[in-house]
């Protein structure tokens, strides 16, 4: 079975020389929708044996069933076990077992589940992926037992590490009324009451070609592959009745909030200063991806070189995005360094936020930051499963799986008087909440 | 298939919409094979080999500098010392300052990335095709004229001490920094508190003059270039580097751990495993539970000396195909009865980590505090389990295709393939292995794992990280006869025989 060894040897689909400008290569997409709703967006490049796969459903943490906190999440684990025709843990037999990966993640507001396989085997993973979208069988073994290695992982990303618990919050106090406020992974009480019906229902409920986005990347010939989506896909039938969607609308952030929190090993304080962020289809967001940049991308970035580099008192210093359908969050975090206090983080925070405000940026450090985005583009797309990704980031965001060959473009566009109209416009010193975190004897709040 | 079906009382058929087509699942079409393009190499003047893997697919290139010098030839005290002075590097040349560097290369749209690791150190980048000589600008002075300042390197060392201070309360990082000292009888290679408080100038400076030698070197060039244009660049900006004075390499060659001749192969009559240490971690958020056994084979074999010819070690395939049986990828047999099987854990696994002449063996996995006991007992048994039991064909021929399948997928990015032909480079393997590759771990059989299994694998340490008090009966009760020896987090000094402060001598 050493069939793999997916190097691409091919000289001639050259996506630039080696002189000049780069460009990013647009990715030739070709899209359908079936009778059933089913989107397929497919992109054709045999310039490596193999072939990403990519289910993506429209259906995530902020669906999570009410007293279900990690639900969605949970129920991803489920669609690795058994259907009416494949016995538990087959994806596995498909994809590992051939040399191929596969995984799954949830986020707030999607699913995604995804293989890399030689391509010989891409016949075959359609028929998985169709068998999965509706033939799933639940058994309460198996829900016990990924129950329980849900509930590990919960531990290991949020109990285990020092600052897990102050990312926890980040979602869990900021948001008031929206489900985004339960984050993704949940928590254990909530988790320990999910019940096999729950998973029944939630599979009916958002498992269906109308939920659902394939995107393939890679090795094949188009016409056979779309006859293959017809094989699979094609009868699978659509349901009736309309899916639920999040009706819950966050309200305006309109005082600041203020929290302290704690956890029983935290070697040095923290400080979060959390933002509503728009909607991911507002026009604001690629000069909110570059202010992050030039914030916060790479150590000759603005808050690694105050915080980190000059004043020491941070060991890291960012502006993390966690962009949202619906509005995530911007969150300024500083992970205290031997000299830092949650006060101090907190105010050189705030000193470059006011200061990228009141003064805006050069045209230096735009440029920079333009540069660096793209290349960070052109690096993801070196792979199939690189390429897929972005489409899906485009089909989760923006509804649209063309947009990912208009990113570029979007960031090019942004001018220096863009990034200082977007800082001053989402942050707000009445619009924020400001989590410090910080070691006490008694661990509160999260067990 | 060994995953148990559970009885069909409790299986739940929700497929509500009809869907009666396909019940049979279509079987794969012939399979494609590629082949790894060929590495082209010449040498500098300076000694300095300049390696390049041409792929044009996508219009960047990786640029990566090994030196065949790491953590594993600095002393104890000075732990951390080779990883130290590659992140060095990077912090001020002669003619540019440590924002100036970073500056530059991200105005590129690039970073540079230093480390060490035991076997070696290394400077990388990868950067977009347009870009890329003026990129070798910064990357070439790094290398060639750090300045290794005293105001950088007050920096860096508080900077460290932060990290590890934050390291040492995760039960994952000090499973393994256990490990190292304990049961590898080496250092870890980030440095301790001790070493890292120590740490100065001079120790720097000594280590880039003795180690940075372009004839210990090799320049790889992976990605969208032209071999003949690689080895110009490779000229104009690695050209002025001087090869060390003869003394000078004497005294990096005696630092290399002298050759070993290959291990003997004695039946073993040890126990399953030799000790149990806990490190007592009062409120730890889970339990890490590591195996560790350090094994007398290497990655390569040396021929007779003095300067000895250096081949593959046989054993290294049957030891990659066991370890991808036993712990490499998801279904691999720890996490198969750790987590699939009984939810104990986010996942398990096993690694062998490679020097030239032995191999650092572990298993890893996260638990709840209440059964690291148990998880304990688990990895035991499938230890075991590998020195006694026939594997199946149907169980090892995908395991291997677990193995050759992950090596395709590195080499797709410019930055795999560099890593690939640098872990060679490194061992001063050739790089036409790359091409034998999925052939070697193809003819690899059962008994030869079960032998390397047998030879080396048992009389390992338990180390379990966690919160003792929640453990310590279950612990007792699963290991009745056995000595625990428990240490408080507090108490740990990793530099001390018995990993306790108060034991300094």
């Amino acid at each position: 079975m050493q069939k793999l060894f997916s190097i691409a040897l091919v000289l001639f689909c050259l996506a630039a020389s080696s002189f000049g400008q780069v460009k990013v290569a647009p990715l030739p997409i070709k899209q359908r929708t079936l009778a059933n709703g089913l989107r397929v967006v497919s992109v054709q490049d045999n310039s490596s044996p193999t072939v990403s796969i990519h289910l993506w459903y429209n259906v995530g943490g902020k669906n999570d069933p009410p007293g279900r906190s990690g639900f969605a999440h949970l129920f991803e684990h489920l669609m690795f076990k058994s259907t009416k025709n494949m016995p538990s843990e087959k994806m596995d037999r498909l994809t590992e077992d051939v040399g191929g990966f596969n995984n799954a993640s949830t986020w707030p507001d999607f699913t995604n589940y995804f293989e890399v396989v030689p391509s010989n085997h891409l016949e075959t993973l359609l028929w998985a992926e169709s068998e999965r979208m509706v033939n799933l069988n639940v058994d309460e073994a198996n829900f016990l037992s990924e129950r329980k290695v849900v509930q590990e992982e919960y531990r290991t990303r949020v109990l285990d590490p020092p600052y897990g618990r102050l990312y926890w919050y980040l979602d869990d106090i900021t948001f008031q009324k929206h489900p985004y406020r339960r984050g993704v992974i949940g928590d254990l009480d909530q988790l320990e009451a999910a019940t096999r019906a729950d998973a029944e229902k939630f599979y009916k409920e958002y498992y269906r070609p109308d939920n659902a986005v394939m995107i393939v990347v890679g090795d094949f010939e188009q016409s056979q592959f779309d006859s293959w989506v017809d094989k699979y896909f094609g009868s699978i039938k659509k349901p009736a009745d309309a899916i639920a969607r999040v009706t819950e609308v966050e309200p305006e952030w309109a005082t600041e909030r203020r929290f302290e929190k704690f956890g029983p090993i935290v070697p040095f304080p923290a400080t979060a200063i959390v933002y509503r962020a728009p909607k991911t289809t507002s026009p604001d967001i690629p000069a909110l991806k570059l202010a992050a940049s030039i914030l916060a991308g790479g150590e000759s970035s603005r808050l690694y070189m105050a915080l980190v580099r000059n004043q020491q008192i941070a060991q890291e210093a960012t502006l993390d995005l966690t962009l949202s359908t619906e509005g995530g969050r911007m969150a300024f975090i500083g992970i205290g360094a031997e000299k830092g206090t949650s006060q101090n983080l907190e105010a050189s925070l705030l000193a470059e936020l006011k200061k990228i405000q009141d003064i805006g940026v050069t045209a230096k450090e735009l440029e920079k930051a333009k540069n660096q985005l793209i290349s960070d583009t052109i690096r993801e797309r070196e792979t199939n499963d690189g390429k897929a990704v972005a489409i899906e980031a485009a089909v989760a965001y923006l509804n649209d799986p063309l947009a990912v060959n208009k990113d570029v473009a979007a960031l090019e566009a942004v001018t220096a008087a863009d990034i200082q109209r977007v800082m001053k416009q989402y942050f707000k010193d009445n619009n924020r909440v400001v989590i410090y975190y910080s070691q006490e004897k008694k661990a509160e709040g999260v067990k | 298939m060994k995953m148990k079906i559970q009885s069909s009382l409790y299986l739940v058929f929700l497929g509500a919409l009809a869907f009666s087509v396909l019940g049979q699942i279509p079987e794969p079409g012939p399979a494609k094979s590629v082949n790894v393009p060929p590495v082209i190499e010449t040498k500098l003047k300076n000694g300095l080999t300049v390696a390049v893997v041409e792929k044009h697919s996508s219009p960047v290139v990786t640029v990566q500098l090994v030196i065949r010098a790491g953590a594993g030839i600095e002393e104890t005290k000075k732990a951390g010392l080779a990883n130290f002075t590659a992140d060095m590097l990077t912090k001020g040349t002669t003619s540019r300052t440590a924002e100036q560097i970073a500056e530059g290369m991200e105005f590129l749209g690039a970073s540079i990335d230093t480390g060490a690791g035991w076997n070696s150190s290394s400077v990388s980048m990868t950067v977009t095709s347009d870009k890329l000589d003026q990129a070798m600008a910064i990357m070439s002075d790094v290398v060639l004229n750090p300045s290794f300042t005293q105001k950088e390197l007050d920096l860096m060392k508080s900077q460290s001490l932060d990290e590890l201070k934050s390291n040492l309360t995760q039960p994952s990082f000090l499973g393994s920094y256990v490990a190292s000292a304990y049961s590898f009888d080496e250092h870890p290679a980030g440095g301790t508190p001790q070493s890292l408080e120590a740490m100065n100038r001079k120790d720097l400076l000594d280590f880039y003059k003795d180690a940075y030698d372009p004839a210990r070197a090799v320049l790889i060039f992976t990605g969208d270039i032209l071999p003949a244009k690689a080895r110009t660049i490779a000229n104009t900006f690695f050209g002025a580097w001087k090869p060390k004075p003869a003394e000078r390499k004497e005294i990096i060659a005696s630092m290399d751990k002298a050759p070993t001749t290959a291990a003997e192969n004695v039946p073993v009559t040890s126990p399953l495993f030799k000790r149990i240490f806990v490190l007592d971690v009062p409120q730890s958020g889970q339990a890490s539970v590591t195996y560790a056994k350090s094994i007398n084979e290497g990655r390569v074999r040396f021929g007779s000396t003095p300067r000895p010819a250096v081949s593959i070690n046989k054993s290294y395939y049957p030891a990659l195909a066991l370890n991808s049986v036993l712990g490499g990828g998801y279904s691999s047999r720890l996490n198969l009865e750790i987590r699939i099987k009984r939810g104990l854990s986010y996942g398990a696994g096993s690694n062998f980590s490679w020097r030239s002449d032995s191999s650092n063996f572990t298993t890893r996995t996260q638990t709840k505090n209440i059964s690291a006991a148990e998880v304990a007992e688990l990895v035991l048994a499938e230890i075991k389990k590998l020195t006694e039991t026939p594997i199946s064909n149907s169980e090892l021929v995908p395991r291997k295709s677990v193995i050759t399948g992950n090596f395709g997928r590195n080499l797709e990015t410019s930055a795999g393939l560099a890593a690939a032909i640098a872990d060679l480079y490194t061992f001063e393997i050739g790089t036409a292995e790359l091409n034998k590759y999925v052939a070697n771990v193809g003819v690899v059989t059962d008994d030869q794992i079960r032998e390397f299994a047998k030879a080396n694998l048992k009389g390992g340490d338990v180390i379990i990280v966690g919160d003792y008090s929640v453990f310590k009966d279950d612990l007792a009760k699963r290991f009745p006869n056995v000595k625990i020896d428990v240490v408080k987090v507090d108490e740990l000094n990793i530099e001390s025989p018995t990993l306790r402060r108060s034991d300094v001598p």
